[in-house]
């Protein structure tokens, strides 16, 4: 008796559990990817001078479709952190900041893309401090997967 | 079925009070005068039966006559007592002598933990000071994770939150000594501020406790009691010192403790000290930036904690008044090389010329809390009531790094200090009360509970607004004995409650929408009500060796400030944290099964559950970049959605010889949201499945000790690729700790030694569940821990 009302309960559980049955459907969990290689730029231990423009080129990946993109431009007179790379660049000695470039800044991605050839425009003012910076940029996708590249950079 | 359960609770309610009874109320302690729960005690030829409570208290509401009173435990000489009943309230004390020299205490208490189980219709677990001692992990929490359906939330190698199925932060309560524990439950990067020495006994709930413990009791409680209050005429105390080996950590914890008849008091301090700790790498990649590890030493991760205690307090029969006033103090480092998500540089010369020194960043916590508690037995009645204040002091120090539009240089005229980067002060006042009144087959509970918070923040990062905070509660709980083998539990509460957000404007200027320079409003003043209405039932089926327990219940969880109002840069995950004013409280529904049997060789226990919500608060990472309030990051956005959980634990433990046994531990969760922009993906922090095995040998009597055992685990956790952004898939691994510990007699005082050695073979692996997972930290490699204990008595009996 005993064991026919054990026997009872396990199998209702038994049931029960194998009633919930997964959801199939598929899942993105795939990083976007930015490629900093070929004629991208700035590249690690880039070299950018002041009062002139370039342009930031790289190439922005997804499996599924890409989101957006922002760039982060910011003094590393303090060493306070390092790039999110291999090498680190020479830095300089560290200094006080009087008027560090400041840059941050999105940029739009058309929608509905895998892969997209950003090409932007960044204007470097003359009136700035020469130094070590970090060029941040920010790569996110549909999801909300956020892919982060830190690369040194000297501004002279 | 379902009819005859809402039969079964709306018959509930109505409690057949019997003419003219009067209460038997009384104790049952061993030899030692600790309290012995779970105890059956039987009025012989009568049908009236009651089990003692975790105090040891049992009670009973008799008509007049004559009575024979009998308790029978396991391990104890059987109790025989004649009762009259005439008219008035009788009182009894019953000492239980241990039978048998032979038996070990240990199982004797787990037959008391058995039997407490068997009373309650949610998973409940039980552990005490030998669990701890035996399994002594870097916290409290880190402890009890070798509980199936336990998992922590830790960060380095002394701080640790509780998971509890899979549910964190504010979805778990922990109550210490009566009042709900508050400290900065919301984050991943710091600790619970308990001190696991001063921890007697431990309770786990797993499920919906909602209808006890509030908001926030939606994952489980954990309940630290209060320690066991000293003997009549007792003045002695313990010594314990610690010490592990790889992160160099020594400690110590004295406790002392004199009680004349009525009068007692019990002081205890702790104090721990512990260096880097070190992985089973001697280099790291932050991003693809090898950091190479000085002597495989996480850089700054050492720590200093101490806890004082004093507890005193008034007991008669009748009534009992006690005190228990406490503060616990940390002082711990964050790993060097990465804050968060974010690569930092750092002078290694600096940092490794000592393993124990604690620079930036670091955080210091310090809690203070002061309890007093009283109780009164009155006729059918036992009233608590309890007042708790407690202070929760947290500071996060940090270089000054000028992130976003901060300026490049901390100006001088700034209040706040250099390098606090953040500052969470929070007072808590709370009150329940509670009257548990027996009539008849009916154990009827009421209580209400209260508190009032006032949070105020400091630092040069924003994350979350100050607020103010106050929640009442209501309670009514039956428990109804239909007969020998069947338990019926009810359960409803309902909560009012409201957070006072209060407006934070930016210390420093930044690019605004309309183009020109401004300080950013990050939080305005806000006023949010709530009310909920929460329900639970249960069963109990107990057959001899067989015992079935079924649950269902709905909790609540109203949102906390940081999920209405946080609308800052988090630069330790580069995340644009955005609150929303508008979430409505969280509710759950959740059922919990489960199934056991105990032989004498053979307990097995499984226990499924279910667990539905239908508007769960989660933090969406989103694929937009915030380009003013974020300052460039992305937008992580608080959203709610529908998800479902289920999973469970099985427990199987085999004595297949007198001095050997199995045991199996197991456990499996399945998260999903079925609604919201992550419709599909799990929920973050889902702990892997993970099963332990362990093989025991306790000889018990070995060369003049007692109490011996060597126990093996052997932890198989599987990978988890059920990921939620911004999580990442983690590898399965397997772990193997040793256990061993015995009792000699040094003059007639026991000293307990224990030892443990964890990842014996020192494997290099991630968990899913820590916060360094993100950047790829691995775990803590071989460690090998000792610790003594030595109770000590200065009156001699």
């Amino acid at each position: 008796m005993k064991t026919k009302q054990l026997l009872i309960a396990l199998l209702t559980v038994a049931t029960v559990f194998s009633a919930c049955k997964k959801d199939t459907e598929e899942i993105d969990t795939e990083y976007p990817s930015i490629d900093l290689t070929g004629s991208a730029f700035p590249q690690q231990c880039a070299i950018i001078k002041k009062g002139e423009k370039f342009i930031f080129k790289a190439t922005l990946n997804d499996n599924v479709e890409l989101g957006s993109v922002s760039v982060d431009v910011h003094h590393n007179f303090d060493h306070h952190s390092h790039s999110t790379e291999v090498n680190d660049c020479n830095l300089g000695a560290v200094k006080q900041p009087v008027n560090p470039f400041l840059l941050i800044k999105d940029f739009p991605v058309p929608s509905g893309l895998k892969t997209y050839d950003i090409a932007q425009e960044i204007i470097v003012p003359a009136n700035i401090d020469a130094g070590d910076y970090h060029f941040l940029i920010r790569l996110t996708d549909k999801t909300g997967w956020q892919t982060l590249k830190g690369i040194s950079i000297k501004i002279n | 079925m379902k009819k005859i359960m809402l039969l079964l609770v709306s018959t509930f309610f109505c409690c057949g009070i019997m003419a003219q009874t009067h209460p038997l109320n009384g104790v049952i302690t061993d030899d030692f005068q600790h309290p012995l729960a779970g105890l059956n005690v039987k009025l012989i030829n009568t049908g009236f039966f009651a089990v003692s409570d975790s105090s040891g208290k049992f009670n009973f509401q008799l008509p007049n006559g004559k009575y024979e009173l009998m308790v029978n435990a396991i391990g104890f000489q059987s109790v025989k007592r004649n009762i009259v009943i005439d008219g008035k309230a009788v009182y009894l004390v019953l000492k239980l002598t241990i039978h048998s020299q032979l038996l070990n205490e240990v199982t004797v208490k787990s037959k008391a933990i058995d039997e407490r189980r068997r009373q309650e219709s949610l998973n409940v677990e039980v552990v005490r000071t030998d669990f701890i001692q035996q399994h002594l992990g870097g916290s409290l929490m880190n402890t009890l994770q070798r509980l199936p359906g336990i998992k922590t939330i830790g960060i380095g190698s002394g701080q640790s939150k509780p998971l509890i199925r899979g549910l964190g932060f504010n979805r778990v309560v922990v109550v210490d000594k009566g009042i709900k524990h508050e400290g900065q439950q919301w984050g991943a990067d710091h600790g619970l501020e308990i001190d696991q020495f001063a921890a007697e006994e431990v309770e786990l709930i797993k499920g919906a406790a909602s209808f006890v413990y509030g908001s926030d009791a939606i994952g489980g409680a954990i309940n630290i009691k209060a320690p066991v209050l000293p003997a009549p005429n007792s003045f002695g105390g313990e010594l314990n010192l610690i010490g592990k080996t790889n992160n160099a950590l020594y400690g110590t914890s004295v406790r002392l403790f004199k009680r004349k008849e009525r009068l007692f008091f019990d002081g205890r301090f702790t104090y721990q000290n512990y260096g880097d700790y070190r992985v089973p790498t001697d280099s790291l990649y932050v991003y693809d930036f090898a950091v190479g590890l000085h002597k495989n030493h996480l850089r700054n991760t050492a720590g200093r904690e101490t806890g004082i205690h004093f507890n005193t307090g008034y007991i008669t029969s009748k009534f009992k008044t006690l005190f228990y006033l406490s503060n616990t103090y940390s002082k711990s480092g964050f790993f060097a090389n990465a804050h968060g998500l974010e690569p930092r540089r750092v002078n290694a010369e600096v940092h490794d010329a000592s393993s124990r020194d604690i620079l930036m960043p670091y955080q210091q916590v310090i809690h203070f809390k002061l309890i007093n508690k009283n109780s009164w037995i009155v006729k059918r009645h036992n009233i608590e009531l309890e007042f708790g204040y407690q202070h929760n002091f947290r500071q996060e120090y940090n270089h000054y790094v000028n992130h976003g539009y901060m300026p490049p240089v901390y100006p001088n005229a700034m209040n706040i200090p250099i390098d606090l980067e953040r500052e969470f002060d929070k007072k808590v006042y709370a009150l329940n009360a509670k009257d548990q009144i027996t009539l008849g087959k009916h154990q009827l509970q009421i209580g209400i509970n209260g508190e009032l918070q006032n949070n105020v923040i400091n630092g040069w990062s924003f994350l979350v607004p100050a607020f103010k905070q106050k929640g009442l509660g209501a309670y009514a709980y039956d428990k109804l004995k239909l007969n020998d083998k069947v338990l019926l539990h009810a359960a409803i509460r309902y909560d009012v409650a409201q957070i006072n957000l209060l407006r934070y404007t930016d210390w420093f200027f930044s690019e605004t929408e309309n183009g020109s320079r401004g300080k950013l409003v990050r939080a305005n003043n806000l006023i949010r009500n709530f009310n909920s209405f929460v329900w639970s039932a249960g069963i109990n089926y107990n057959v001899d060796q067989f015992e079935f327990k079924a649950n269902i219940g709905k909790s609540f969880r109203i949102p906390i400030a940081k999920e209405l109002g946080a609308n800052g840069v988090n630069y330790h995950y580069f995340s644009y944290e955005k609150g929303n004013p508008n979430l409505n409280p969280e509710q759950s529904y959740q059922a919990d099964f489960a199934i056991g049997l105990n032989t004498e060789k053979w307990t097995v226990k499984l226990s499924p559950f279910f667990n539905y919500f239908p508007n769960y608060i989660y933090l969406n990472p989103t694929s937009a970049h915030d380009y003013f309030y974020g300052a460039g990051n992305q937008v992580f956005e608080y959203a709610q959605s529908e998800v479902l959980r289920y999973g469970g634990e099985i427990q199987v433990k085999y004595q297949f010889a007198h001095q050997w046994s199995a045991e199996v531990l197991a456990e499996y969760l399945y998260a999903q949201q079925l609604s919201g922009d992550k419709k599909g993906y799990t929920l973050p922090f889902s702990p892997p499945a993970s099963a332990l095995v362990n093989l025991t040998y306790a000889p018990q009597k070995l060369v003049g000790s007692s109490a011996t055992y060597f126990s093996l685990d052997y932890r198989i956790t599987a990978e988890q690729l059920n990921i939620v952004p911004p999580e990442r898939k983690t590898a399965g691994y397997s772990l193997f700790n040793l256990q061993a510990g015995t009792k000699i007699q040094i003059s007639n005082r026991p000293l307990h030694i224990s030892a443990q050695l964890q990842n014996v073979f020192n494997t290099k692996y991630l968990n899913h569940t820590s916060f360094y997972r993100l950047i790829g930290l691995p775990e803590q490699g071989r460690n090998l821990v000792l610790s003594v204990k030595l109770p000590f008595n200065f009156n001699r009996q």
